[in-house]
């Protein structure tokens, strides 16, 4: 079934008026959107004044000459003035409100051609807001002068997502946001993709509390950072990014760093003091390590932000500031809640819109476009430009991403061990031995670290007691493959460890590199035309960490 | 039944196959299925006029249509028996009385139904054949086939505001005769006359006045007709003949100097004369279904791709043979042989069927 055409306008005093016949020969806005040959209107709801009257009833019956197809209702509405915004909005809102609209069975176009430029503007505003279900129609005098008297009428949908172009355009502008949440690097990791999605949607939608869940060095205090960047280049905030860990605002002085204090408000208390939620008036505050804030400072913080007003230290004078918060934590905060340590009102309120930040292991697909980017702020950083040599390259991705790279501390680790290469590096080169080096040290460090194991709460985990898979812990030979290399052979699978033993073993007994190649690869070479068996070998030992060199050389 | 697609992009006029398939549909009985609406137009598919003239055939024949829709691409149109009696079919300004009318009436008269047809709207549209044409032209031959039918009109309607008003009676008329229009009239006779309302009698005289000039006529051959009309409007009728006569028509309009429109008909009026051909061209593209139904031949100038398309679909209704063209040096003969055969279903014949 075919809706019917109902047009919503106001009876244009100026444009659609004239009692003579003289008004056969212009055009009237109003009597000429019933002329069209491919619009028929069923029914058309005439709003006017009191003393537009006469003209209506004349143009009520020129639309039945003209249109049999339309039935004209006319609706007196009360204006004293057409150009007063307030009364208008308020006199059409109302009108809106006690038409019946039937959308399934009519379709609304709401003529803004005729009445003041304040009805037009409200037309556009409660359409806009759909009070009014439907589409602007404008209308406009004929061109040519060839017994046109119809004109040209536009449908204007405000519904941008039916326009192709501004799609696009919203498409690429989506795309840039999204492009600098990620600080431009191609990540391809879909779960981290997605999120970043979101997170844009959010930041440039929403006021509200974000929370940023993550291990440490996942990226949280960055991306806070490039949230308030981002609204700030869309004009959302013009107030300053705040960010601060509340780890360190333990003791006496955290209420005084968050909320401010007057002078003389205790001893010591020299001089007025702002505090860190007035300094991020207008704009974003970042708390890190949010679990780590006193349950006294939670309770002015929560109060804040529902208010926007709190009590600097010793003054009883209300102050207020209007902030947007981020934060961030890597603790269970449910956890704290039930252990007592966390306001579970608090985290009711800034759990609104919780982003969790994968750890790296869990991105191995983005290590590649992340090292780029790593690289490059070395460089800036040291003031030259590093790169790889594509061997030394090949061989850090290949640890990078492998299993046993567990990356405890994520991106700062990442980032640290790239800072580390780029700088030993010789003439801005890094090669496969400034590689090898830094995976060594890379698997110490992990190794010695208290929890930055690759399975971290371990004990968290049940515990079957006698393991059925006791093979994968280590044996003997494990003992003696622990001497060789230079991080914790419990780290590796079983798998990994047999395979390594015999390598190691096979390296060992041959007079060079290319020989033990040749051994360990015999019969895929046969099946090849050219392959550099020496290359493969030295590759597979950078991933843990061993060269030919160290392993050789110590015999 | 098996129904008749046929495809509404053909040839010009994707309003005349419309009007012309709705027709012959209604009188052979078959369902028409009307596809690719004027499928290459700026405004594709059906427009308001079509509309009118799709309801209008619907209640004469009490049709099941379905797609008749504003730029609708597609119609199906089921017809069903044929109702004589009162019709009133009212059309916007921007449509044409006189096209409607052309529509339905074949419809009836194949029927052989007595009708009063009553239609309201435009009547002198410059887009189409003035209520003129009708009483001066197609009427007359639609009497001479052996139709009974007398008309009048109560109101002019003029382009934009519309709001004219004819009525049409038509009596139950048995088998039609054939009709043959071969031979021009030799000095046929000229008359003038315009249509004005609500405009300045001096507009008027000044058209009369151009064409008593430029076609020879007297005081006594023209006349100036004032009516009143809803809307302001002048229209310029000159008839050439007498037995079987052509109209040709000016219109004035705003910004249009009377000498203009008046020297415009002049111009026309004396090509026709020129032509010597007893059939114009709008007159040739009226006739065709007609003289299908009628039987007989017409000559006519050098056929229009509107008046070929217009063969086309006469024939696709109603055989190939039903029309042999003749095309001469710089005329076009038409012979028309009508399919005798059973005629449409009426209203109570098909009431008496459904006691049976």
């Amino acid at each position: 079934m075919h809706r019917r055409l109902v047009v919503l306008g106001f009876y244009g005093s100026v444009l659609d008026g004239g009692a003579s016949d003289k008004r056969w020969d212009k055009w009237r806005p109003t009597v000429a959107l019933c002329q069209h040959e491919d619009l028929v209107v069923h029914r058309l709801e005439l709003l006017h004044t009191r003393t537009a009257l006469k003209g209506v009833q004349q143009l009520v019956r020129d639309i039945a000459l003209v249109s049999p197809e339309t039935q004209v209702r006319p609706h007196c509405v009360n204006l004293a003035d057409a150009w007063d915004f307030e009364e208008v909005f308020a006199a059409l809102h109302e009108f809106a409100r006690g038409y019946r609209f039937v959308p399934e069975r009519e379709r609304y176009l709401i003529h803004i051609t005729t009445g003041s430029h304040v009805m037009q503007i409200c037309w556009f505003l409660l359409t806009e807001s759909r009070h009014f279900p439907g589409q602007l129609l404008q209308t406009s005098p004929p061109k040519r002068k060839d017994g046109d008297v119809a004109g040209d009428y536009r449908i204007i949908d405000l519904d941008l997502s039916k326009y192709d172009r501004l799609a696009r355009r919203f498409d690429e502008e989506r795309a840039e946001g999204i492009s600098f949440l990620k600080s431009g690097i191609a990540t391809r990791n879909a779960a981290f993709n997605e999120l970043i999605d979101r997170v844009e949607l959010v930041a440039l939608r929403s006021r509200e509390p974000v929370l940023l869940t993550g291990p440490p060095g996942a990226g949280k205090s960055h991306l806070a950072r490039q949230i308030y960047e981002l609204k700030k280049a869309r004009g959302l905030v013009d107030g300053p990014f705040v960010g601060v860990n509340c780890a360190t605002l333990r003791g006496d002085g955290a209420m005084s760093a968050l909320f401010g204090h007057v002078r003389g408000a205790f001893t010591g208390a020299a001089k007025d003091r702002k505090g860190l939620l007035r300094s991020a008036d207008r704009g974003l505050l970042f708390l890190d390590e949010i679990g780590e804030l006193g349950l006294e400072e939670q309770a002015m913080l929560l109060g804040c932000l529902e208010t926007k007003r709190f009590l600097p230290v010793g003054t009883d004078t209300e102050v207020t500031s209007d902030f947007q918060l981020i934060a961030g934590t890597n603790r269970d905060l449910s956890a704290a809640v039930r252990a007592g340590r966390f306001r579970e009102d608090l985290l009711a309120r800034i759990n609104l819109w919780t982003f969790a930040l994968p750890a790296l292991r869990d991105r191995p697909e983005d290590i590649e476009p992340n090292l780029t980017y790593e690289l490059e702020r070395a460089s800036r950083r040291l003031g030259r430009q590093v790169t790889f040599n594509a061997e030394a390259r090949e061989l850090f991705l290949a640890f990078a991403t492998s299993p046993g790279a567990s990356w405890p501390g994520n991106f700062r680790d990442f980032g640290a061990a790239v800072l580390r290469m780029a700088t030993l590096s010789a003439g801005g080169r890094i090669d496969e031995d400034t590689v090898a080096a830094e995976v060594r040290r890379l698997r110490a460090s992990w190794s010695d670290a208290p929890d930055g194991s690759a399975q971290p709460d371990d004990g968290d985990e049940p515990d079957d007691g006698d393991a059925p898979d006791g093979s994968a812990r280590p044996d003997d030979g494990d003992e003696l493959l622990q001497a060789d290399v230079p991080f914790d052979v419990g780290e590796l699978d079983l798998f990994d460890r047999v395979q390594l033993r015999e390598v190691i073993r096979i390296c060992r007994s041959s007079r060079s590199l290319s020989e033990a190649g040749r051994t360990l690869f015999a019969v895929s070479r046969t099946k090849k035309t050219s392959v550099n068996d020496a290359d493969r070998l030295k590759k597979y030992l950078a991933r843990f960490g061993l060269s030919w060199a160290e392993l050789t050389g110590a015999r | 039944m098996q129904k008749l697609v046929i495809d509404g992009s053909q040839g010009e006029g994707g309003g005349q196959i419309l009007r012309s398939s709705l027709t012959l549909a209604a009188i052979t009985q078959t369902p028409l299925e009307l596809v690719n609406i004027r499928a290459r137009r700026s405004k594709p598919g059906l427009l308001r006029q079509h509309l009118t003239a799709v309801r209008a055939a619907a209640a004469v024949c009490g049709a099941t249509v379905e797609g008749a829709e504003l730029g609708s691409r597609a119609l199906s149109f089921q017809p069903g028996p044929v109702r004589g009696g009162y019709h009133a079919v009212a059309v916007g300004s921007a449509g044409s009385t006189t096209l409607v009318c052309q529509t339905v009436l074949p419809i009836l008269v194949a029927a052989r139904q007595a009708a009063e047809l009553e239609f309201s709207g435009g009547t002198h549209n410059p887009l189409a054949p003035p209520y003129d044409f009708l009483e001066h032209v197609y009427f007359p031959l639609l009497r001479r086939m052996g139709v009974e039918l007398r008309s009048e009109l109560l109101t002019a309607g003029f382009h934009p505001a519309g709001g004219g008003r004819f009525r049409v009676s038509l009596g139950a008329c048995g088998e039609l005769r054939p009709l043959e229009l071969l031979e021009a009239e030799v000095a046929p006779p000229v008359r003038a006359w315009t249509l004005s309302s609500r405009v300045p009698v001096h507009v008027a005289e000044r058209e009369l006045g151009v064409v008593r000039e430029g076609l020879g006529l007297t005081q006594e051959q023209t006349e100036r007709i004032d009516v009143d009309s809803p809307g302001p409007g002048n229209a310029l009728c000159v008839r050439i003949g007498a037995e079987l006569p052509e109209l040709v028509t000016a219109f004035g309009e705003k910004g249009r100097r009377a000498e203009e429109v008046a020297g415009d008909a002049v111009r026309r009026a004396r090509a026709f004369l020129e032509a010597r051909v007893p059939v114009g061209e709008h007159l040739a593209d009226q006739l065709i279904v007609m003289m299908a139904l009628a039987g007989g031949a017409f000559r006519t100038g050098p056929l229009s791709s509107h008046t070929r398309t217009n063969v086309d679909v006469v024939r696709a209704w109603l055989g190939d043979d039903v029309v042999e063209v003749r095309e001469e040096p710089t005329r076009a003969l038409l012979r028309f042989t009508p399919r005798r055969g059973r005629a449409p279903r009426v209203e109570a014949e098909a009431a008496s069927t459904g006691e049976a």
